[in-house]
């Protein structure tokens, strides 16, 4: 064994007696993944049911009746009629209701007039960016039912010329798309809120520039440091993988060495920005807001996860670029619900490697000039 | 409690606090950029799908639904190489318009119930019921159009989306993030801030100056209160000026809010901090990553199961996201802002006594 891989596998071993000692890290490294994909697995739906709606039925015939009746029948919906004195308005503004249908009189009459003005309004509250859309889906589909039905036509469903195949998620499964993305952002936050705190606090405490005096390169150091988080990482992420397999029925249709190889590019890439993060701060409040800052909300919010990268503006879809758990997401999901092989994820690996290597030059630089006098 | 020990408290905190160049950019800086940046680059609407449109060559109704698509705005050409599975296993493609087998589209209308076939990506599965639903209709339309059969008649409905009517992504994203940083930016800043007082001893000085419980809890929290009302106006000048989402409500509404609702991160920020030190930043997370995913801002709260429900009414941040985009966006009537700021209020009443009471344990 060469001196430098010795002076690294012993600083890994104190870290890993460090962490043996210290229950809770290793808690929060194995438990805390596994635990927070189960639960928000089971909590996140994105399938609305019960969208309230009130309805103002100012028509009052058969027909009208009939149409609201259909539309409640469809079950995205739940209807409750206006109470005496309520206005759409109101109703909405005190969130007393999601939506407010408003059937104008004549509705009956001028069902079938070509050329007359709409007799029938849906208000929609458009303050809640997740449930407007999907509503508007729901309504343009309900609607044409719900008029057949107040015509009294009992007609089948249109038929439309396009027949469509979902593929990768033909039940239209929203955990299988929530899953696989749930665990990139809580492998991230992990791995960089490992590395980032306890070498910061080292830093704090002094113990640190302890370890500097010694002969130890800082190449070493930092190999010594990063490689028993990596590995506890790792473990956290195969506790994932299981609950999504075993607990959510999560398809996975690729290589399980790529995933595993990605997984470990990615880890690498979160603990070596976690170990930038507290060499450039030394301090453990500002790690933390950095880590927060840097590691979690874009992670949640320009990664991908929810918020699909091809719908942003050019500027920031190049800006994406450089977040690793922009690449890793779509490894993830293409390795866990389409079955990708390296021919279709090169594009994604060598981002991943080429950003962890970015990291880790960058750590290890700053590293070095911190050492100079 | 006196004014003048009150303001030897402030005039520390907030010197410790603004003397770190690095501590300033975050504090003030950074609230602004993130916001500027979240709230351009995230859109709520569907775009860019890369889609391919295979078909036989010369098949001129085809290519004229086609055109109609990628005139829609939704959709960009995809050229694909190779068959159409392994174009959309590889990302080059996320949606494959496809034509009759059998021959020209033209010719096998009325003979095929559905000439053509839609392979989509659904491994977003909502955006792929955008997708479907956006296909759908266009073709149904140009078909129709082609054969001159009598189209169904118009729907006799207005749909009007109020309060944005543009479903502009900006006025729905907005609101929600400027919530996101406030709670995200007073909780660490008042957590660690107080743990490291731990850490370097200092804290043990000022219990043995002879002050009281309650004196040191306000002395050393309030300052924090006024540092996340300070980041208020620097967002809300944002919102304003970059984004002009418009400002329905009076003023005062949106302060007081924001007031309650920094009130209550400064006391769950001081809760956090009384609890061991190498637990800290586990508890923080356990608490931010919940409080983000359970605010309503990416995921609808509703359609959680019924048994885990009131975890997501015990979250301050969904009461201040509802607020803020009601009193910015809607104007909200003041039976739904009486509701919900007498909610965030008692849930910050909640976290105020239980800093109190941790403090108090710590301190004896």
């Amino acid at each position: 064994m060469s001196p430098k891989l010795r002076v690294a596998a012993s600083i890994a071993l104190k870290e890993l007696r460090h962490i043996r000692r210290d229950p809770f890290t290793l808690a929060m490294a194995l438990g805390m993944p596994v635990l927070l994909v189960t639960f928000f697995g089971f909590i996140i739906d994105f399938h609305y049911k019960n969208i309230s709606v009130t309805v103002f039925d100012h028509d009052g015939t058969p027909a009208s009746r009939r149409f609201a009746q259909s539309l409640g029948a469809s079950g995205y919906f739940r209807l409750s009629k206006a109470h005496e004195g309520l206005t759409p308005d109101y109703a909405l503004e005190n969130d007393k209701s999601f939506s407010a249908l408003v059937i104008n009189p004549g509705f009956g009459r001028d069902l079938d007039k070509r050329g007359a003005g709409p007799s029938a309004q849906l208000l929609l509250d458009g303050s809640d960016n997740a449930k407007t859309g999907v509503t508007l889906g729901y309504f343009q589909q309900a609607s044409a039912m719900a008029f057949d039905a107040a015509r009294g036509q009992r007609s089948p469903p249109p038929s439309s010329p396009v027949s469509t195949r979902f593929l990768f998620n033909h039940e239209l499964n929203s955990r299988w798309f929530i899953i696989p993305g749930l665990t990139v952002v809580i492998c991230g936050l992990v791995g960089i809120l490992l590395t980032a705190l306890t070498v910061a606090r080292e830093w704090e405490n002094g113990s640190m520039e302890m370890l500097l005096s010694t002969p130890a390169r800082p190449g070493s150091i930092i190999a010594g440091k990063l490689a028993p988080y990596l590995a506890l990482g790792f473990c956290g992420v195969a506790f994932v993988y299981a609950a999504a397999r075993l607990v959510f029925g999560v398809p996975f249709c690729g290589s399980h060495a790529l995933y595993a190889f990605s997984c470990l590019l990615f880890l690498l890439a979160a603990t070596a920005q976690g170990l930038f993060i507290s060499i450039a701060t030394r301090q453990q409040q500002l790690a933390m807001q950095f880590s927060i800052v840097s590691g979690l909300l874009p992670s949640l919010l320009l990664s991908g996860f929810v918020f699909p990268v091809d719908s942003m503006p050019l500027f920031f879809r190049w800006f994406t670029c450089i977040l690793p758990p922009r690449w890793f997401m779509e490894t993830s999901r293409d390795l866990f619900l389409k079955g990708a092989g390296l021919a279709d994820l090169w594009p994604q690996f060598l981002m991943q490697a080429l950003l962890c290597a970015v990291l880790l030059a960058l750590g290890l630089k700053k590293f070095k000039t911190d050492l100079e006098p | 409690m006196s004014l003048i020990l009150l303001k030897g408290f402030f005039r520390k905190e907030l010197t410790q606090a603004l003397r770190d160049k690095r501590m300033r950019m975050l504090i003030f800086a950074l609230p602004a950029i993130q916001l500027t940046i979240f709230g351009f680059a995230l859109k709520t609407e569907v775009r860019n799908v890369r889609l391919s449109v295979m078909g036989r060559p010369g098949d001129a109704l085809l290519e004229k639904v086609a055109r109609r698509c990628y005139a829609s705005g939704y959709f960009i050409p995809a050229r694909i190489g190779g068959d159409w599975l392994s174009a959309l296993r590889s990302g080059q493609a996320e949606a494959i318009l496809a034509g009759p087998v059998a021959g020209l589209l033209a010719d096998r209308l009325g003979k095929d119930k559905a000439p053509l076939q839609l392979l989509l990506d659904a491994s977003n599965m909502q955006r792929a019921q955008q997708l479907e639903n956006y296909v759908a209709q266009i073709a149904a339309e140009e078909l129709a159009a082609y054969s001159g059969q009598p189209q169904a008649p118009p729907q006799k409905i207005s749909v009007r989306v109020l309060y944005n009517p543009a479903l502009d992504s900006a006025i729905f994203m907005v609101p929600a993030v400027m919530c996101m940083l406030l709670c995200v930016i007073t909780i660490i800043l008042t957590a660690m801030a107080l743990a490291r007082e731990k850490e370097t001893g200092t804290f043990e000085t000022i219990i043995s100056a002879p002050l009281r419980n309650s004196e040191v809890l306000a002395g050393k929290t309030l300052p924090y209160v006024l540092l996340g009302l300070l980041d208020v106006p620097i967002i809300l000048g944002v919102a304003e000026l970059m984004f002009h989402v418009p400002l329905r409500g009076p003023l005062w509404e949106l302060l007081l809010a924001a007031a309650v609702f920094v009130f209550a991160t400064v006391a769950i920020g001081t809760v956090i901090s009384t609890i061991a030190a190498n637990q800290q930043q586990a508890m923080m997370a356990s608490f931010l990553f919940p409080a983000i995913l359970l605010s309503g801002i990416m995921f609808p709260i509703e359609n959680m199961p019924e048994m885990f429900k009131p975890l997501a009414y015990l979250n301050p941040l969904k009461y201040f996201v509802t607020l803020l985009r009601g009193i910015m966006l809607k104007g909200m009537g003041p039976q739904s802002f009486l509701f919900n700021i007498a909610c965030m209020g008692a849930l910050c009443a909640g976290a105020v006594g239980l800093a109190a009471l941790r403090f108090r344990q710590k301190l004896n």
